[in-house]
């Protein structure tokens, strides 16, 4: 089934990847380079730096040993510790939608690559990168239940629970209905192609199919990766770096 | 002449103090809102929630923003609005520094540092501090203590039976507070620790104010000097322990001083609830009196507590204090339902006490609450400042509750003489005293006191 529509080819898509990711890596140095004005030290003038950035966030999160440093990251930036001790239904749904995405994300990655070797026959495999495309559907299903389930359950509480809904800005609204709508939108792409786990072909539609995957390709990138550096969505880099930093924090 | 304010117009919004990487962890923040749950100033102003940390996060990094960021990358940086810079000053001082936004952020900020980090920049601006708490650069410049009392005065309380040394291995930092206005504290201190017979020293009028309220506004310009002269005035007397009965003094001289000490700090500082567990516990601490079947309730200073826990350990933080009211006869020990790293802050850290003292109320107000659900007789705590919050609190709710600190029921349990020496400042007492007679010991409230002071935390 023709995966580009609408005009687009493979040398299209490719190249808007290209400039997506280039766009997110600038969006990061930028950030970095805005932290890096700040100090390296107490009671220290302002420095401007972006490697001055990076040498003080290494020093901090390395202040107490690389045994803190590794205790934490397994603990408070994997598990979320933290997050566990404050709220487990909170807890459920940070988990969900953070190794949801990741995997999805890091499935995607490895899927465009597959194309790559697909499109240009690399060292004759493209017959073994379309079967890895295929063994690739049941992770994307499973992760894919997996972050629909941590995006309800945060616009539900934010729904429902009163005091969270009364709390909710803009900002709030932009980053969990973005979330939402590209898992929604991977869902319909995946059940109109037809091979979906559980539903299987029930929603089959080969004209649709490609318009939705472009679509949710489309609002993957610039949602969630182009604006990522430049929105609330920072927080998913920002904040594990704040919790090495900080060695667990408070 | 007074020297006149210039205007801020036109002032950058950073001009240092905060590191790379607090401005990283503004990015941080996930608005999760569960600081808005714990914070105690938001607990006294509901329809306030603005000054919860989440929001002047918020706030800070879209001012930031308008400055440093894309956009102003572009198209060049917006004029800052000064009404918008005055708000967030408000909102950014409406706070105690209690820390508790910090023990339960999801993303392991370090708020207090950080709301410490943000003051400073507000005051070289121009637009903070707030209210009184401009009087304290003046008052600890001149002064040297924030209730404009005599530096020769110092010592003035101490009984003059009582042991002091001019030098020893072990040192007795009193504090401002203990020494002007709340000196049963220091008596007793100064009774049990002979009572033990423990050789120890006090600075008298070498011992300076840790300057705390200057680190916690934001005003650090002149905390170099107190620092310093009191590490070397600390030194000079060949001191190895420091015992101090003030949480404030304590947290400042662990956690700010050496920050602010080039040299090397040759002495350990030790809570006094520590080293008085460990003679507790090692058998040397002799009883003769049961305190009435009081019902007494811990409120964990945010200084000693939330502040040092991750420096000396939960244990020191939270369990000593708790061992030693255990140990005392006659004590029945309540627990509130928010205690240790979660407990409610009194209200009077941060500045809040001197510049907004009807905040200071309202937190105090809750903490007596909390104190009455457990049906406690008396609030104690061994931070001389939050026992003067509490006890405002409960003179405005007209509670029976009572305000003592640890150290003053130990010391009457013991059966030691804390009667204050007459001294120039006896009329600015500011304490509930325990009577005792033979072997009984009540509490008593001094309804109000004459001091008129910036209170300096």
């Amino acid at each position: 089934m023709a995966f580009y529509t609408l005009g687009l080819t493979f040398w299209i898509v490719i190249a808007l990847t290209v400039v997506v990711l280039g766009f997110w890596i600038y969006g990061l140095y930028f950030n970095f380079k805005k932290w890096g004005m700040g100090s390296t030290g107490y009671q220290d003038e302002l420095r401007h730096s972006f490697w001055l950035f990076i040498a003080t966030w290494i020093h901090e999160a390395f202040k107490s040993g690389i045994w803190v440093f590794v205790k934490t990251l397994i603990l408070d930036v994997l598990l979320l510790r933290r997050t566990l001790r404050r709220s487990p239904v909170r807890w459920v749904m940070h988990m969900t939608i953070f190794y949801g995405f990741l995997t999805l994300a890091a499935l995607s990655g490895l899927g465009l690559f597959m194309d790559i070797i697909e499109h240009f026959n690399v060292l004759g495999l493209a017959h073994q990168a379309e079967m890895v495309k295929g063994y690739m559907e049941l992770p994307f299903d499973i992760f894919g239940y997996l972050l629909l389930f941590g995006a309800t359950v945060g616009v539900l509480r934010r729904i429902f629970l009163r005091e969270v809904r009364s709390r909710t800005s803009a900002y709030d609204v932009v980053l969990l209905g973005g979330v939402f709508l590209i898992t929604i939108t991977g869902f319909y792409a995946e059940w109109l192609r037809g091979n979906s786990f559980l539903i299987g072909d029930a929603f089959a539609n080969p004209i649709y199919a490609p318009h939705f995957s472009l679509l949710h390709t489309i609002l993957a990138l610039l949602l969630f990766v182009a604006i990522l550096p430049y929105s609330k969505y920072m927080h998913v880099i920002a904040a594990p770096l704040t919790i090495l930093a900080n060695r667990g924090g408070e | 002449m007074a020297e006149e304010k210039q205007s801020p117009a036109g002032k950058p919004l950073i001009s240092g103090y905060l590191m790379s990487t607090q401005l990283m962890e503004l990015d941080g923040c996930t608005r999760c809102q569960e600081c808005m749950k714990w914070c105690p100033t938001y607990d006294v102003y509901k329809d306030r929630p603005e000054i919860t940390p989440m929001y002047k996060i918020a706030k800070f990094r879209e001012l930031l923003g308008s400055q440093y960021g894309l956009r102003a990358k572009l198209f060049g940086a917006k004029p800052l609005n000064e009404d918008e810079i005055n708000q967030f000053k408000d909102d950014t001082y409406m706070c105690t520094t209690c820390g508790v936004c910090g023990t339960v952020c999801e993303s392991g900020i370090n708020t207090v540092e950080l709301w410490e980090a943000i003051r400073p920049n507000i005051v070289v601006r121009g637009n903070g501090p707030w209210g009184k708490q401009s009087f304290f650069p003046m008052l600890l410049g001149k002064d040297k203590n924030p209730y404009q009392a005599k530096q020769e005065d110092r010592l003035c309380w101490v009984p003059k039976d009582a042991t002091v040394l001019e030098a020893s291995e072990i040192a007795y930092f009193a504090g401002c507070t203990a020494a002007y206005r709340q000196q049963a504290l220091g008596v007793a201190t100064v009774r049990i620790l002979n009572a033990l017979d423990i050789p120890f020293c006090m600075l008298g009028k070498d011992e300076w104010c840790c300057s705390s309220a200057l680190v916690r506004t934001g005003q650090r310009p002149i905390m170099r000097d107190h620092a310093v002269h009191n590490v070397d005035a600390i030194k000079d007397r060949g001191v190895k322990t420091v015992v101090y009965a003030c949480a404030g003094c304590l947290r400042t001289a662990t956690v700010d001083w050496p920050r602010w000490y080039e040299g090397y700090i040759p002495y350990k500082n030790v809570p006094l609830a520590v080293y008085l567990r460990e003679k507790i516990q090692n058998g040397e601490v002799e009883w003769k009196r049961a305190l009435n079947d009081l019902n007494v309730t811990f409120h964990d200073p945010c200084h000693s507590g939330r502040h040092l826990m991750h420096i000396n350990g939960r244990d020191w933080a939270f369990e000593a204090p708790r061992d030693v009211y255990n140990s005392i006869p006659g004590l029945n020990y309540k627990e509130m339902t928010r205690s240790r790293e979660l407990q409610r802050c009194c209200g009077a850290g941060g500045g809040v006490k001197a510049g907004q003292p009807d905040l200071a109320l309202g937190c105090a107000m809750a903490r007596v609450g909390d104190g009455q659900a457990v049906n406690a007789d008396v609030i104690s705590s061994t931070c001389p400042f939050c026992r003067r919050n509490i006890m405002d609190g409960r003179n405005e709710m007209k509670s029976d509750i009572k305000v003592a600190d640890q150290v003053e029921l130990m010391a009457a349990a013991m059966g030691l003489d804390v009667t204050i020496p007459d001294n120039p400042y006896m009329q600015y007492q500011e304490q509930d005293e325990i009577l005792c007679k033979g072997e009984v010991c009540q509490l008593e409230e001094i309804a109000e006191t004459k001091a008129q002071d910036v209170d300096a935390y």
